[in-house]
Parts: C-alpha cells; structure tokens; sequence
C-alpha cells in the first residue's frame, strides 16, 4: 500500500482531531505521538487549550512552530509555560478535572482499558519483567474528564486479556457502571489508539471495540495482534487520512524533528 | 557574660552527607542534589530506603546504596523504558519496592507532615496498589461510606534537596520554584540539608522574604554545579551526554552482564573525587561552562 505519512503520524492526527478547543490537556514522559497530537490540535483548532507537560502549563498557539521539548523540567521546557508548579498543585484541585483531558500508555492494556506499569509475571515478588511504574497515572485516570490509551505497538503482549497488575483503573472487569460503582468521578478510557487501529469502548459492557482500522490494515491483522476477542460492529471504519493541511502542518510546524516519520507500524 | 550568637548552619558536602547513616529512609528532591548523593556512594552508605524516581535513584541502587524504594516512576530516558540497575535489582529481588503512585506519595508524604497515622486518597481505588503495598488500606469514608485508600505516613529521616540559593541560617530560595515533590519531602523529614549553587546573605534573604520557599532547613552544602548531570534552574542545562553515558554503562551491566563500563563510571565519578571540587574537576571546566545557560 502506498502511503505518504507513518502510522505514528495518523495516530496523532486522529488524537488531535478529538481534541477540543478549551480542553486542557495533561501529557507525561515517552509519548511522542501524544506530544505530537496536543500541539497539532493547538495551532489548527484550539487557541484556548492549555498543554500542561509534566509541571509546566502553557499556551503556545500564538508561536509558529512548537517544537517537541527533549525534557520536562529544566528551562528548556519552562520558558514556554505561563505556570510551573510541583506535585502539590498538580494534585490540587482534582474536583475541576472533569475538564481535564489525560493520556496513557501501558506495558499491558487489558480488553477494559486498565493499563499496567507495573510489571509483567505472576508473582510480584519475581517479576519476569518490571515496569517503570504507575507515575501518576492512578489519580489521574481517576479524575480527568476522559482519557486516551495511546499505544507504540499492537501486540498480544500489550494488548492482553487482564493486565496481571492494575496500575490504572479503566472499566474494571466491565460494565457500564463500574467506575460509578468505586466512586471514580473520572470519564474514564475514550478511545485506545494503537499503530494498527482505533478502539473504543462499547456502551453497555465496555468491552473494548474495534472502532476504525488504519487505511490498509484488515479487520484479521488486528485481532491476530490483539490477546482477547475484540468486538467488532458491522460494518468497520476506516480511520480517515490526514489532509495535506494537517500533515504540513504537523511537519512544519510540530513534529520538526520527524520523530513520527521515523516510526514504524512496530513503533 | 558570654555574647550569643545565631548559629550558622552552612556545612561542607562530608560533614552534611554523614547525617546519612545506612539504614535510614531519604528523600531526594528535585533536581538531584548530586554532590550529596555522590558523597553517600563514596561512603558506602548501604541498606537504605530511598524516596526517589528516575536516573539518580538508579544510580544509588547501582552502587549498592539501596535496600527499599519508595517511587512511583523509574522511568530511564534516553530510549530505555525502565531505569536499568532498578529494574535489573527488583527482577533479581535483590530490593523491595514500596509500590505507590504520585497522588499516593504525596498524601503519605503529607500525612507525616500533619503527624497522622493516615490521610485519604482516591487515586488508586480499584486497582492493584493496596494488593502489591498492603501498607495501603482500603477503607470506608466514615462520612459517606464512599471507598477510599487509608495511606500511611511516609517519614525521611532526611531529606536531601537542591536548590538556588540559602543564607547561612537555612532560608531556601529557589529559583523558579520549588523542584516537584521538594516542599512535600521537607515537610515531612526530621531533618532536611539543602545544597545549592550560592550561599546568599541573611541581609539578601530579608530584603525579599517573599522569595524564600523553605525556611529554616537544617544544613546548607555550598554546591555549585552540585545538581550536574542534572539541570538547576537558572544556572545551567542539563548534561545529557553524560547521562546518556551513565545510561549506557548500566544498561550494559543489567541487561547484558558487562559492569566493567558502570564500574568505571562509579569508581571515577563517584567514589574517587573525595569532594564535590573534585568531581567538578574530573568532569573538566570546558563541559561545565558549555552548560552555562538559562
């Protein structure tokens, strides 16, 4: 298949195409894609976003181009911000964060949308494998108005039955009122963007369901990466393409390094 | 009589780092306080519970310092997911995690702070935290019944943190802001050394109270370049060439069971300068005045 743009770059573009004008958007270390996609939706549609990296918050819209910061804390990143603040405002205020817009990956996403950064292997005390840990993942999965599970690969690895430790709660073990049932005000899980696809979460379960594919990925390339039956409607979309406008911009103006154009389908 | 004077609190990076005694708990702020940090490793502090995250707890677990951590991120940077000797020491089990989460840190931290045996939060409720650290409890608000995690206090025995400036009676001023978790790890330790890259006069602190962010801290390490491989805000950028090379040194040792380049690293940065001068020396003036910006 013929294609002028990676897989990294449509993620961003159909995250940034989600985003509001007004949201504000909280974004942690190692996601490229989701560093990409804020500052797109920023410069194309949302003049009133507030990006928050790490402790730093800022408006940009009015400046060209909005190179991808390397790091979060030193004045590299914070001469950008209008406010820096440390854990204690970051954690402040929760009660506002239904307007909060959050974003997570995953060493294990399950067929729920909970996610793992903690470690893979049945015995905690002899992981096979240990994460970095949860950051601050379960308090903000908590609270913000919505969230996106954003994915470098799509493998049964990753995209598992049930995570063998919860570090963020999504829906549990299903049902539309799991989160309601624990008292988490949270949205909870939107959308969980992946190199191969976009998935959502179905009303009355929240099974995880296939949303759209990627241009040129089969309904079978999926599921054979996917480590649970994934539902499926009838019939599947298909992601739709970046505009030339959309990846100029995203080029020229975001993503100057081409860290997305670098990527693979593998991430 | 005798005239009595106010004690200044102004101590050398030896002196101060001997308050850390193996076995304690510390806490260390952000950025790192690398000269007192490097000063542990010299000593060979062992058996310690750190409350930390990142490259600079990596490397006190690397040089053997550590027994327990207390983080919520061991993340590596640099294109590894997962800090190497952390993840290498917990896979091999040869130390503890206290798992916890950011929102969960803090309120331990505040807890201590308040002298509370435990303080609420929600972050956490539902999922595998109070399973993996039963220190964490589920409980039931006696308010409205709503299902929350008790978490119990998390106390240093001394915090170490860096910061812009101090005068010599402890007034912390930093440039900027305060670093992440810094007030939340001062609030909550018995005793708290700041480093920091000018001593300031008393006269300079009193002509701006409003600009101290700590006050009273019980030490204070003249450091200058003291927070180096990391950034100070204000003062210099961070090295990233250096950690990159810190990176790759063990990475090597944990994943590929070659320590001769993390050894190499420990021995000549951290062990053989006996004072944080040295270290800036070993370094070399050329690749600190390359980072003088900001």
């Amino acid at each position: 298949m013929s294609q002028d743009y990676t897989p990294q770059e449509l993620m961003a573009v159909f995250i940034a195409r989600d985003l509001r004008d007004g949201d504000v958007l909280r974004v942690g270390v190692a996601m490229p894609v989701v560093e990409a996609a804020v500052r797109l939706a920023h410069v194309m549609h949302g003049p009133n976003m507030e990006l928050i990296f790490l402790g730093t918050r800022m408006n940009v819209a009015h400046l060209h181009s909005l190179p991808m910061p390397a790091f979060g804390w030193d004045r590299r990143v914070v001469r950008w911000a209008e406010s820096y603040s440390d854990t204690g405002h970051r954690f402040d205020r929760v009660k506002d964060w239904d307007k909060h817009v959050f974003f997570i990956g995953g060493v294990q996403v399950d067929r729920f949308g909970n996610s793992n950064l903690i470690g893979v292997g049945p015995d905690y005390r002899h992981l096979r494998f240990r994460g970095p840990g949860p950051v601050g993942t379960a308090t903000l999965t908590t609270h913000v108005g919505r969230y996106y599970i954003v994915l470098n690969s799509h493998t049964p690895r990753t995209l598992v039955e049930r995570c063998d430790y919860v570090s963020a709660f999504g829906w549990g073990t299903g049902g539309a009122d799991a989160r309601r049932r624990l008292g988490l005000p949270g949205g909870g899980p939107r959308y969980c963007v992946t190199p191969l696809c976009v998935m959502d979460f179905a009303e009355d379960d929240k099974h995880m369901r296939l949303h759209a594919l990627h241009p040129g990925v089969s309904q079978d390339d999926v599921q054979g990466q996917t480590g649970f039956d994934l539902t499926t409607p009838e019939p599947v979309a298909t992601t739709l393409q970046p505009t030339p406008e959309e990846l100029h911009v995203l080029r020229t103006r975001v993503d100057l390094a081409g860290l997305l154009r670098r990527s693979t389908r593998e991430g | 009589m005798e005239p009595v004077e106010r004690q200044k609190r102004i101590l050398d990076e030896t002196d101060a780092a001997a308050w850390v005694e193996s076995g304690m708990t510390i806490a260390v702020g952000s950025p790192p306080p690398m000269a007192l940090l490097r000063q542990l490793i010299r000593r060979g502090v062992s058996d310690l519970t750190v409350i930390d995250s990142g490259l600079s707890l990596d490397l006190l677990i690397a040089a053997g310092c550590v027994r327990k951590v207390v983080s919520y991120y061991a993340g590596g940077g640099f294109g590894v997911a997962v800090a190497p000797s952390f993840r290498r020491a917990v896979e091999q089990g040869e130390i503890e995690v206290w798992e916890c989460e950011e929102g969960i840190l803090a309120t331990g931290l505040q807890a201590a702070a308040q002298a509370l045996p435990f303080l609420p939060w929600r972050g956490g409720v539902g999922t595998s935290l109070p399973e993996v650290n039963p220190d964490l409890k589920i409980m039931a608000d006696p308010i409205s019944g709503e299902t929350l995690i008790a978490v119990p206090p998390v106390k240093p025995d001394v915090t170490l943190l860096h910061a812009a400036t101090a005068d010599p009676y402890g007034n912390v001023q930093h440039l900027g802001g305060p670093g992440w978790l810094d007030l939340f790890l001062h609030r909550a330790a018995d005793r708290t050394i700041v480093q920091v890259e000018r001593v300031i006069a008393n006269e300079d602190t009193r002509a701006n109270p409003w600009a101290t962010t700590i006050p009273s801290v019980d030490a204070v390490v003249r450091a200058p370049y003291g927070a180096h491989p990391y950034y100070s805000r204000g003062f210099y950028v961070q090295d990233q060439d250096h950690l990159q090379a810190y990176v790759k040194a063990a990475s090597a040792a944990a994943r590929d069971n070659r320590p001769d380049d993390l050894a190499r690293y420990l021995a000549a940065y951290c062990r053989e300068p006996a004072t944080h001068a040295d270290y800036l020396e070993r370094v070399g003036i050329k690749r600190l005045l390359s980072l003088y910006e900001y």
